[in-house]
């Protein structure tokens, strides 16, 4: 036992390096597989071309946003346009971003271990504290951060969004960034990657209510009846046994909820936010200041102007949609996103990890520009929570759909814009379709959860009449 | 959402103490019920699935016209005897000059040049370099202006095609029409310069009318290399211009440089020959229409030059069929069934009119054939090919006259006929507002007026591959419950996340596949002369030894490994199933006829692999009688096998290590010309193939 638990790290460590080399290899081919072309990868969001672009503007004195080109952080701007120029004699062009790129995404990996291994540590307690783990040898606990890193690193769509030379694996980096804060509860740093993630993506923004479930609430955890059943169970048992202090401080029906902590946050979230607004002004301060990146960044986003296909199912309705129901139409959409974030908060509170897992899901299936990069971020979190989504049905099925997606993505639309035989309908229904597994997946991901849960009440209280 | 939570609690109820039954959704308990008895209706599905494929000539509709802008034959021809003059002193010029001279240079070339620029076109020479299609592996997931220029290219060989365009006065310079006509400068021929004359003729005519609005480009290929090459050499200049000077621009006397002239999209394009006598009474007009991976252009302009060629001209017309078919005794057997079975249908119900006489099913069962099989293989069967790729309808239209290439009398009426027939079409074409789109792109045809639409064809194939899913369901469920039991601890293993192993053992063996389609580059990078036998070796060497450091490196992976490493073999067949049906599917996408073969091999041997050790073990009939099947499908399915074996049934029967060889070159064919074919022989026939006799040695 203790010899494979040495031995995992080493493995993990060579499956890591194996995929950034696997990265490196990719990149080195020059343009064969043309990626950054995909509808599947770029975005008008998230497209490196849109981004060189852009910078070339800002260096010839006009706007970068100018000619409806880029649409993203001027920040961004600053950081990676300059790489975008800078070629190396004889390397493909854009090789330091997808360098850049690379680093995002081992920094991601290396933060999403970081989570999985405090979730791991929150689920053996727990288990402990239940008394299902007495013995510690009866149940397995999967190394659930490795598994979550490893996950990310060899998933097809990260390594597809990060060759690809799209820039959503730093706006992963920054969601996974603000988790790690939360989970770590290093609150400056929470609000760092929080504020830069609604800054890059602006979806992010619903992270707000799982974040401040965290900080004051704590990490996932089985519901607190649970915790008050077993103890009450205990004590009948005998006022004698063992019981560990930390339980006897928890003896209210309510677990004390850190005002203080969410107070800091938003604090820092302030502060952070007006670092941010106070840069973007200054590297705009010539071509419309603030007021023009939100309307050109957010505008863009909310307003879907941009209906080139993509993976969503926002561009084809919107381009049959009569132009006097557009602003109707653009609410409804809107809405759905808002509309789940509360009951699913309700539902899940105790959860809060679990809960960010669930609204990046929906926020990735009703984006208005979605792309591969957003079902990566999402499917990698769902990999921490791997001990309790043990029994999650339809695994196989879901696998295969997925599979099935984004093999069939880029064959129609080559049928259809290639070819000329297929047309528009092809890709969308294709779009339909995946939208329609990941509706499943996160459906049956959720309804796992709670039957882990109701498995967790019903065990405890088994165990509790085998004990008396 | 609440009652379907109130469902799955229910359902949770009954599972755990057998509380009283709750009747799950009618959809849940139809899905349970086709999973539960999946055999039987695995074994009806694909029988209706074949059945479904026999019958598709049946339901083979009348072709129409869908464009209403098209028109055709409603336009008197302005074609005239002066026309007809013309097209016949450039033959007869032709022919002077072949007397005269030996074929070298670009007089021919210089001549036809002439006569286009009297008629008031602008005439320019186009050079190109005949080796074209080079295999690269990663050109198949690019774009079609993944063509590279060859850099270093010698005077040595090289053609030179002719284009004359004439400006339409109504049009605006957008949009074309393009007429080809492929002729060997060299060598000549009498037949081919027919083909000059008719278009010659047209081009006349169409010189001095007044109604075109689009540019007509008539372009003379050198089919000296080939009739392929030179045409789409062509369209890749007219597309896609270099401006890198090439060194052939100074091969020879001809100076090419900066005279290359473009008249804008092309709408259409029609590829004409003359081909050989005739056999029959009439005219014959052969249409070919099949270009690269299955595509055929827009089913209008088939249309729209078969009633031509049909009402207007008197031509007999007809598409490619299997002749082997016309005379084989099964199919007539089946014809006769379904010409009696029409029969008894019309006694019961006048209106079900749908059987056909036993001729027809057999005429139009060759042709579907012949259909499926071009479009399956994936290779143009003409220069009109080069037209899809840019997206261009085109096709090629063959003419076999009845009389003799030398018969003066006839050629005049000849030249009438084929010119009126070219007219009338590209009058149809010039009323177009728009490019095709209001008819079919995906159809097969059954003869030149009768078309099966993809709404139909599809049913066949949908049956065919519908009990993949379900054995897979039905495979899954019981080889859990297999693994339930099995391990010990029941806290232990991953409930729901069982097929990870065989997961894992499909996809080292599409890798495998992967690496395996990918080989035959590098062995062509293998520097000295090789023959296609000797490399058929290198690749099966290296691809078997590839496979055994797969099942070496990957315990579990190998059919030979212990009881204790090796995974169920139920969830492996319905891992194995699901990759096949995805691979199918995907296919059918790609390239419909393809994945009809394909299904028609890899769903019988995917449904009946199962392990042989029990089956002999037991020593029932029914479970040898299975086993024996699974062999024998396993044996067939193999890719090289079947290869021998319909090379066989066509009558050219090759055995031993020449086999490999003409197996090689088959391959070669196949990826020159980009055929997606040769990606699914590789990366879903093969690995799925390996995963089959995987099952079949599985040791349980």
């Amino acid at each position: 036992m203790a010899e494979e638990q040495n031995k995992k790290p080493c493995r993990f460590w060579i499956w890591a390096s194996a995929s950034v080399v696997f990265r490196l290899i990719l990149i080195s081919f020059p343009g064969n597989l043309n990626l950054s072309s995909r509808p599947e990868v770029s975005t008008p969001l998230t497209s490196i071309r849109r981004l060189a672009e852009g910078y070339w503007l800002k260096q010839a004195s006009m706007s970068p946003y100018a000619g409806s080109m880029y649409h993203g952080s001027p920040l961004l701007l600053s950081v990676l346009g300059p790489l975008t120029v800078q070629r190396i004699k004889g390397q493909p062009s854009h090789l330091l971003c997808s360098l850049v790129f690379v680093i995002a995404d081992i920094l991601s990996a290396m933060l999403l271990r970081g989570i999985g291994q405090k979730l791991q540590m929150a689920y053996g307690l727990n288990a402990r504290l239940l008394g299902f783990l007495k013995s510690s040898r009866d149940k397995v606990i999967l190394p659930c951060g490795d598994i979550a890193a490893l996950v990310y690193l060899w998933n097809p769509f990260t390594i597809v969004s990060c060759v690809g030379l799209s820039t959503s694996p730093i706006e992963t980096l920054a969601v996974i960034l603000a988790l790690f804060g939360a989970v770590t509860r290093r609150v400056p740093l929470a609000a760092f990657g929080f504020v830069m993630a609604t800054h890059l993506s602006l979806y992010p923004a619903t992270l707000a209510i799982p974040m401040i479930i965290l900080l004051g609430y704590g990490l996932d955890a089985p519901p607190i009846k649970l915790f008050l059943q077993t103890r009450s169970v205990e004590n009948e048992k005998s006022s004698t046994s063992t019981v560990t202090k930390q339980a006897k401080s928890k003896q209210t029906t309510h677990l004390p909820f850190l005002w203080k902590t969410v107070m800091h946050f938003l604090f820092w979230v302030l502060l952070w936010s007006l670092y941010v607004l106070v840069l973007c002004a200054l590297s705009l301060n010539k071509y419309g200041g603030v007021e023009e990146m939100f309307k050109r960044t957010y505008g863009f986003i909310l307003s879907i102007e941009d209906l080139s296909p993509n993976i969503g199912v926002f561009w084809y309705f919107f381009a049959e949609v009569f132009d006097f129901f557009r602003n109707f139409f653009l609410i409804v959409f809107h809405v759905n996103v808002l509309f789940m974030l509360l009951p699913l908060a309700i539902r899940l509170k105790h959860r809060p990890c679990f809960l960010a897992f669930v609204y990046l899901a929906i926020s990735s299936i009703l984006k208005s520009y979605p792309s591969v990069g957003d079902s990566a971020l999402y499917l990698s979190l769902c990999a921490l929570f791997v001990n309790e989504l043990v029994d999650m049905k339809f695994s196989f099925f879901l696998f295969c759909g997925y599979l099935g997606i984004s093999l069939l993505s880029p064959v129609m639309h080559n049928l259809w814009i290639w070819r000329g035989t297929g047309n528009a309908n092809f890709y969308f229904g294709n779009a339909i379709g995946y939208a329609c597994f990941q509706i499943v997946f996160v459906v049956e991901s959720v309804s796992a959860m709670l039957n882990h849960d109701r498995a967790l009440r019903r065990s405890s209280s088994n165990h509790g009449e085998v004990n008396s | 959402m609440a009652s379907e939570k109130r469902d799955k609690e229910e359902e949770e109820v009954k599972t755990d103490d057998g509380s009283p039954k709750i009747k799950p959704r009618p959809i849940v308990q139809l899905g349970i019920f086709l999973v539960a008895h999946s055999p039987v209706f695995s074994v009806v599905f694909s029988a209706a699935g074949v059945l479904a494929l026999l019958i598709l000539p049946l339901l083979a509709k009348n072709t129409y016209i869908s464009e209403n802008a098209l028109m055709p034959g409603s336009a008197r021809s302005m074609l005239s005897n002066r026309d007809v003059s013309d097209g016949s002193k450039l033959v007869k010029d032709i022919k002077n000059y072949w007397l005269n001279h030996e074929g070298q240079g670009v007089e021919v070339q210089k001549l036809i040049g002439k006569y286009m620029s009297d008629m008031g076109a602008e005439v320019y020479y186009q050079k190109f370099h005949p080796e074209g299609n080079q295999f690269h592996p990663l050109h198949f997931f690019s774009g079609p202006d993944s063509y590279t220029l060859l850099d270093n290219v010698s005077c040595a060989s090289y053609g030179v095609n002719v284009a004359g365009i004439i400006r339409a006065p109504r049009g605006d310079g957008k949009e074309s029409i393009v007429l080809v006509t492929p002729y060997d400068f060299i060598n000549g021929g009498d037949y081919e310069a027919l083909s000059l004359g008719i278009t010659s003729t047209l081009f006349s005519l169409l010189a001095r009318v007044t109604w075109l609005s689009k540019d007509i480009i008539w372009l003379v290929t050198d089919s000296r290399y080939g009739d392929y090459r030179p045409v789409a050499a062509w369209l890749t200049e007219y597309h896609s211009p270099s401006f890198k000077v090439s060194d052939l621009l100074k091969c020879g006397e001809l100076n090419t440089a900066d005279t290359f002239r473009r008249a804008g999209t092309v709408a259409a394009a029609l590829v004409l020959k003359v081909d050989g006598r005739s056999e029959r009474f009439e005219d014959t007009l052969s249409i070919y229409a099949e270009a690269s991976n299955g595509q055929m252009p827009n089913l209008d302009l088939i249309n729209v030059v078969n009633y031509l060629a049909v009402h207007r001209q008197g031509f007999y017309v007809k598409v490619e069929k299997v002749v082997s078919l016309l005379s084989s005794s099964w199919l007539k057997i089946i014809g006769e069934i379904f010409e009696a079975v029409g029969k008894l249908a019309r006694t019961l119900n006048p209106d079900w009119n749908f059987g056909i006489p036993a001729a027809d099913y057999l005429e139009g069962s060759a042709t579907l054939a012949s259909s499926l099989y071009s479009q399956a293989l994936g290779i143009p069967t003409g220069p009109h090919g080069a037209f899809r790729d840019y997206q261009v309808d085109a096709i090629t239209l063959k003419i076999s006259p009845r009389f003799p290439p030398d018969s003066k009398t006839r050629q005049h009426d000849f030249f009438l006929r084929g010119a009126r027939l070219l007219e009338g079409t590209i009058r149809s074409v010039n009323n177009l507002l728009e490019k095709f789109h209001q008819s079919f792109f995906l159809y097969l045809l059954t003869s030149p007026s009768k078309f099966i639409s993809v709404g139909v064809y599809m049913i066949a194939f949908a049956l065919l591959v519908a009990p993949l899913p379900m054995v897979a369901a039905s495979l899954y469920i019981e080889g859990c419950k297999a693994l339930t039991k099995s391990t010990d601890n029941p806290t232990e293993n991953l409930k729901s996340w069982k097929w990870l192993d065989a997961a894992k053992q499909v996809f080292a063996l599409h890798l495998l596949g992967f690496i395996v389609t990918l080989l035959p580059y590098f062995i062509c990078q293998v520097p000295g002369q090789h023959s296609p036998r000797n490399r058929s070796i290198m690749w099966g060497t290296t691809s078997s030894s590839l496979l055994l450091i797969t099942f070496a490196i990957i315990p579990g992976c190998s059919p030979f490994s212990s009881r204790h490493h090796g995974t169920n073999w139920a969830v492996l067949k319905s891992v194995t199933i699901s990759a096949a049906f995805i691979g199918l599917c995907l296919m059918s996408i790609i390239n419909f006829a393809t994945a009809e073969i394909g299904a028609l091999l890899l769903v019988p041997t995917c449904l009946m692999a199962q392990p042989i050790k029990p089956a002999l073990r037991s020593r029932r009939i029914k479970s040898l009688l299975g086993a024996f099947c699974s062999m024998v499908l396993l044996t067939i399915g193999f890719p090289v096998m079947f290869f021998a074996i319909s090379k066989g049934l066509f009558g050219e029967a090759v055995v031993g290590l020449s086999l490999g060889g003409e197996f090689w070159t088959w391959l070669e064919s196949l990826w020159a010309w980009k055929s997606a074919t040769y990606l699914y022989i590789g990366m879903v026939h093969l690995p799925c193939w390996l995963l089959c006799l995987c099952i079949l040695f599985h040791p349980s």
